[in-house]
Formats: C-alpha cells, structure tokens, sequence
C-alpha cells in the first residue's frame, strides 16, 4: 500500500464514513463561527444571537434523529468512525438526541431568564455549544485520546460558564475553584491515561481489552508482579478524572460551590447534560475494557458462542441468543471454572464503581439536610443521583462477567431512562429556581414559603417534580429507580446486594429534604414582607413543560423504555 | 529491591524506564505544587507539570527507538502529546482569565481568600 491509496482511502473513509455520522457536531460548530462571526459583521449582528443559537440547536437536534426515524435505534449498527477514534452505535445515536434536545430547551431557557442578553449572548452560546460538542465526544468515545478530549472539551468551557456573570464575588469564586479542581483532576487522569497506554501499548479502546486478554493478569497476579500494580494505579487514577466529572465522593466538593456561585441556568446545564455524558462515558471505559466483542478472534471467549449462535439462527433476536447463551451456561459450567482473563479487571471495576456509588449517594442525601440555599440543596441532591446512576454500570460489568450480555444491556438500559427522565425533573427544578431568582432576588429556602398562595401553579409543579425526584410512584422518577434496583438484583452478588439495599434506604433518606422544600412552599405561612411572584406566560409554559412529563410519563413508559433498550443492546452486538 | 532497580536505572543505557522516572518525578512535583501553593498561578504552574509528566510518558512509550519489551504505542502516543500541549495551551489561557476575574473581584489570587462557598 503506497501513500496514495493511504490518503485516498483516509479520506473516503472520512468523507463518505464519519462525517455524515457526525452531522450534529458539525451543526453545533457552524453555528458556533456564526455567533462569532456576529460580532464583527454589522449584518450578522442585527440579528439576535438567541435566534442564531435556537436555529443552531434546532438543526443539531434534527442531524441526531437516527436515518431510519425514532424507532430504530436497535437498528443502528456499531461502527467504527475517523479510523477507531469514536463509535458510533445506539448508545451514541441515543445520547447526542438527548444532548440535542437539552440544548434546544437550554437555549430556550436561557432566553426565557434573560441571563444570555444582546451583548453576552453570542459568548454565552458558543461556549454552551462548545461544551455540549465535548460531551458527543465523551460519549462516543473509543479512544483514550477522544476521552481525554472530551472530558477537557466540555470541562474547559464550564469553567468559563459558571463565572459567566460579571461582578459577582461568588460567580468568580465559583469559577476559580472550579478551574483549579477540574485541571487538577483531568492531569491525574491524564498520567492515568498515559500508564494504561503505556502498559498496553495502544489507546484504543476494543484492542485495549484484547491486549488486556493477552496479559493473562489471572498468572501474574498470582506471581504477584508489580505490573499489575500499576495497571491498578492507572485505573484509579483514570476513575479520578471520570468520578469528578460525575462530582461522585470524594471529589464532589468543586460541586455545591459552584453549583451555589454560578447562575441556576448554569447549574442545570452541569447537572443534566455534564452528568449524563459523564455517565455514558463512564459506560463507555467500564464496558470497553471489559468485554470483548464477538469480532475478536480469541478462542474460547464468551461472546463468541453468541455470534456462533446467531450464524446458525440467523433469524432469532440478538437479545434470545444472549439468554439462550446464559442459560446454556448456567447448565453446562461447573462452579469451581477456571479464572478468565478478564475476570480481575471485572471484579476492580464492579468494586471500585460499587463502593463510589454508594459513599457518593449516602453523602449527597445526607449532606443536602442542612442546607438553607435551594441551590446547593439541589447540588447534593444531583450528587446523591449520580451514585444512583452509576450502580447500574456496576450491575453492567458484573453481568457481564457472568455473559449475561441481554441483563447487562438492560441495566444500561436503566441507566439511560434515569438520565432521560432526569432531565425533565432537574431541568424543571433549575428553571423554577431561576425565574423565582429574577421575581424576587432570592434563592433561600426559606424565601419560597406560602408559594402556593402567590403562584399556584409553579408550586405545584415544584412540588410534582421534588416529589419525583424522590421516586414516589406513579411520577416518572420512580420507573427508573425500580429497573435500576431490579438490574442491581439480577447481578446477585454480595456487594451489589448490599448496593441495592442501600439505594433503596437512600430513596428513603432522600424524603425527608425534599418533603421539607414541598412543606415550605405549600403549608408554611407566608413570610412579611414577601415580594409578589409574576410571571410570564412563557416562563410557566417552559415550567408546564418540564412538569407534565414527569406525571404523564405513567401513560405510555413502554415507549421510551423500549428505545433505551433497544440503545443499549447495540454495545453488546 | 528499590536498590537493585536504582542500580539498573543508573547502569543502563537510557530506555522508556529511564523517562517515565523523570515522568513520575514531574507528576509528583506537580501534585505537591498543586496541594501546597496558595498563590492560584502556583497551582496552575503544578498542573502544567503534571500535564508535561504524562506528555513525557506518552511520547517515551510512543518511541521506537525505546522498547520497554511490549507491545509498542507507535505515533499514536506522539500524536496524544501534540494533542495535549495545545490543551494545556487552551487551559492555560482560561484559567488565567478566570484568576484575573477573581482578582478584580478579590484583590487577590490567594486561593485561601475564595472561601465564601464553604464545600
């Protein structure tokens, strides 16, 4: 192969492969050189810049629709684009519509509070726009290099956003702190990232785990090498830049400060799209280091009797193979089976995932008691759910280290339907926090006492969603909870037991605040002196919104359950 | 066995060992950096350090002329290294103009002095 056809073959591969695949990023970034542009074309800047952001996202949003429609995430084949850098399968079709539509609704939000005026709006956007590029990225991923990237990609614009409010001695603290924890933790991950590479000697994620297979660590764990060590090392040093990403203990403390000195729309945007890209991120690393897909030609790997399987039926479903596979299995291996090679890294990640997520929801449900800012409240409260999002990739790796690929789908499938329907609850809570903010200049608890007699109306919808946010049956916050519960139960080992027994006491810990916020507003008498709540149409149309999915989400769960399921199998393919 | 690893650091033409050492050594002072300094740009300063001891590690592992007797990381750590520098670039430069928004907030870029968030 002579240098012509490398490059003709690159750029094919690049022209024709990836970047149609890649349709919305390359949206986000055209709209980003217009906002910018706006500044110095007198054209350009007679037009508002929320306009050029809302017809941006709105784009955006319309490139991730899967080809095929709505329905046919199942059918997204996982392929390999800008030569092995990202994935793209039905996990990242998934996720970049959720992105999409949150910055669609950000930006509406945005326009809504006012916070994102004529002067600053063109910063504002292009730097929300450029975090949420970094977050398609992070979930995407399927390189070290991407990881990395999109980690920083989205950390770096944050910074800036939650110090975006000029003037503000808290908003520039907020900032600082910010920066100086986030830099510090993306540099550990980095020297993580260089190790693990090192070690075996590539950066990509699927010929990571064969050379994983390869380095037989069952053998030299029992010879007891120092290798292994560092290849410990190296993944907890990686899991530090991801668990602060996730604010998960004990590197949540940039969170309920910045949470508190940035603005409320900022907030939202950390706690909605910032967590569930760092949670399919997470997916991404904790699943592609430990499972091996079918493709690889390793004898006597698990996965391989799928595809054998599947030759032979070609007409069964992917996900009956699998439980045909696992209760073939169940019958036919003795209890007493040899060690897989990849068995240690599983057994690393489900402990260090499982214990994390634990301490971090524990924490974050604790801590959120005594606060008096609604803010940092909602700031452990995001804490206590991202230790309830991750017990499910935990339940993930377990599963798949018993091959039972179909259960372990499901659970990322759970994963995936609590993100969603976090968005809604979290997304709802912030918009009501900053509107109250812009009525009546305070964001103490104590301030939305006797709320529902000055504004009705978003205090029941405040309540609705606090409740939801608890996972009270029937509001859509419970249905995740329980499928999350459910996969933790299927895993059916000692620590995940004991995580799903503690999850469930936390949703219990977690009544008591949030009840206390629902009391305040609904029963406390009203404050003197109390400034009256007005607000507009839209701003209650946007609270409406964010709300009425969260109580009609009862009347058809099947759909959106059967997409995120239909997402989640295409990692297992 | 830390003597019989010093001795062959010290007696062995320079390999991958000899940089990821000098790695090792730049990623702890940083760490310390960052942990001790109370001035913000000191702690920047200890995360550029930190950043160049992983950029040293990619780039020794990524070198052929280095073999550390595995499988090798070829132009792909080379490639991470080039990538890093201008993200460290770009960090930089945010989070000065972050440390000059809190000095004209604080007087000060003493990172003791942002202690009206108590986390």
């Amino acid at each position: 192969m002579n240098l012509h056809t490398l490059i003709d073959s690159l750029i094919s591969d690049t022209l024709q492969k990836s970047l149609p695949l890649f349709g919305p990023e390359l949206v986000l970034c055209a709209t980003i050189v217009v906002l910018l542009l706006a500044r110095v074309l007198p054209l350009l800047d007679r037009i508002p810049p929320v306009v050029i952001a809302f017809v941006g996202a709105v784009a955006a949003l319309i490139a991730a629709v899967p080809q095929e429609g709505l329905a046919s995430f199942g059918g997204i084949q996982s392929q390999e684009i800008f030569t092995g850098m990202l994935v793209y399968d039905g996990l990242t079709a998934y996720f970049k519509l959720f992105l999409m539509a949150f910055a669609v609704l950000f930006v509406i939000l945005s326009h809504l509070t006012g916070i994102a005026d004529r002067d600053d709006g063109q910063d504002y956007f292009s730097l929300v726009f450029g975090a949420t590029i970094g977050m398609c990225i992070m979930v995407s991923s399927n390189h070290l290099l991407t990881m990395f990237l999109g980690v920083e990609m989205a950390s770096v614009p944050s910074y800036v956003l939650a110090g975006i409010v000029k003037g503000r001695r808290r908003s520039s603290e907020a900032a600082l702190k910010y920066a100086v924890y986030g830099a510090g933790a993306a540099g550990v991950m980095l020297y993580g990232t260089s190790l693990l590479a090192g070690l075996l000697g590539s950066a990509h994620f699927p010929t990571m785990v064969g050379r994983l297979v390869e380095f037989d660590l069952p053998t030299r764990i029992a010879d007891r090498e120092l290798t292994v060590m560092v290849l410990a090392l190296a993944g907890l040093m990686v899991g530090v830049g991801l668990a602060f990403k996730l604010s998960a203990v004990p590197f949540h403390f940039w969170c309920p400060d910045v949470f508190e000195g940035a603005s409320a729309e900022v907030g939202g945007f950390l706690s909605v799209a910032s967590k569930a890209a760092a949670l399919a991120l997470l997916v991404r690393v904790a699943i592609g280091m430990t499972y091996e897909h079918p493709t690889s030609d390793k004898l006597g790997s698990p996965p391989r009797d799928v595809a054998a399987i599947q030759q032979s039926h070609p007409e069964l479903p992917v996900q009956f193979v699998a439980q045909q596979r696992s209760t073939d299995d169940e019958s036919t291996s003795d209890p007493a089976a040899e060690e897989g090679p990849l068995d240690p890294v599983r057994s690393f990640v489900v402990t260090l995932i499982g214990i994390v997520s634990i301490v971090t929801c524990t924490f974050g449900n604790l801590a959120a008691y005594g606060q008096r800012n609604i803010k940092r409240m909602l700031a452990y409260s995001t804490i206590a759910h991202a230790g309830f999002m991750m017990m499910p990739v935990a339940a993930a790796v377990a599963l798949v280290g018993m091959g039972k690929t179909a259960a372990a789908s499901e659970a990322i499938a759970a994963l995936m339907l609590y993100a969603t329907i976090y968005l809604f609850m979290n997304l709802g809570a912030f918009a009501i926090i900053a509107f109250m903010r812009n009525s009546m200049q305070s964001e103490e608890i104590k301030d939305y006492s006797g709320l529902i007699g000055r504004s009705p109306l978003i205090a029941v919808a405040f309540t609705v969603i606090l409740f939801s946010l608890v996972g009270l049956p029937p509001l859509a916050g419970f249905w995740p909870k329980l499928r999350v519960l459910q996969a933790l139960f299927e895993a059916n080992s000692p620590l995940l037991m004991f995580v799903m027994v503690a999850a469930a006491a936390n949703t219990a810990l977690s009544l008591v605040y949030y009840l206390r916020v629902a009391k305040t507003m609904c029963i406390d008498r009203e404050a003197d002196g109390t400034r009256p709540v007005a607000l507009g149409f839209l701003q209650t149309a946007f609270v409406l919104a964010m709300a009425l999915p969260v109580v009609l989400y009862g009347l058809d769960p099947e759909r959106i359950a059967r997409w995120t399921q239909q997402a989640a199998s295409g990692l297992f393919q | 066995m830390t003597s019989s690893l010093l001795a062959n650091l010290l007696t062995e033409p320079p390999g991958v060992a000899h940089y990821m050492t000098v790695g090792a050594v730049m990623f702890v002072c940083g760490a310390m950096c960052m942990a001790t300094k109370r001035n913000a740009l000191g702690v920047l300063m200890g995360i550029e350090l930190v950043l160049n001891g992983a950029n040293l590690n990619f780039i020794a592992f990524g070198s052929k002329y280095l073999d550390n007797g595995g499988p090798q990381l070829g132009l792909d750590g080379s490639l991470i290294a080039l990538f890093v520098i201008v993200l460290a670039a770009a960090e930089a430069a945010v989070a000065l103009a972050i440390a000059l928004n809190f000095y004209n907030n604080h007087d000060s870029i003493d990172v003791d002095r942002a202690d009206q968030l108590q986390g």
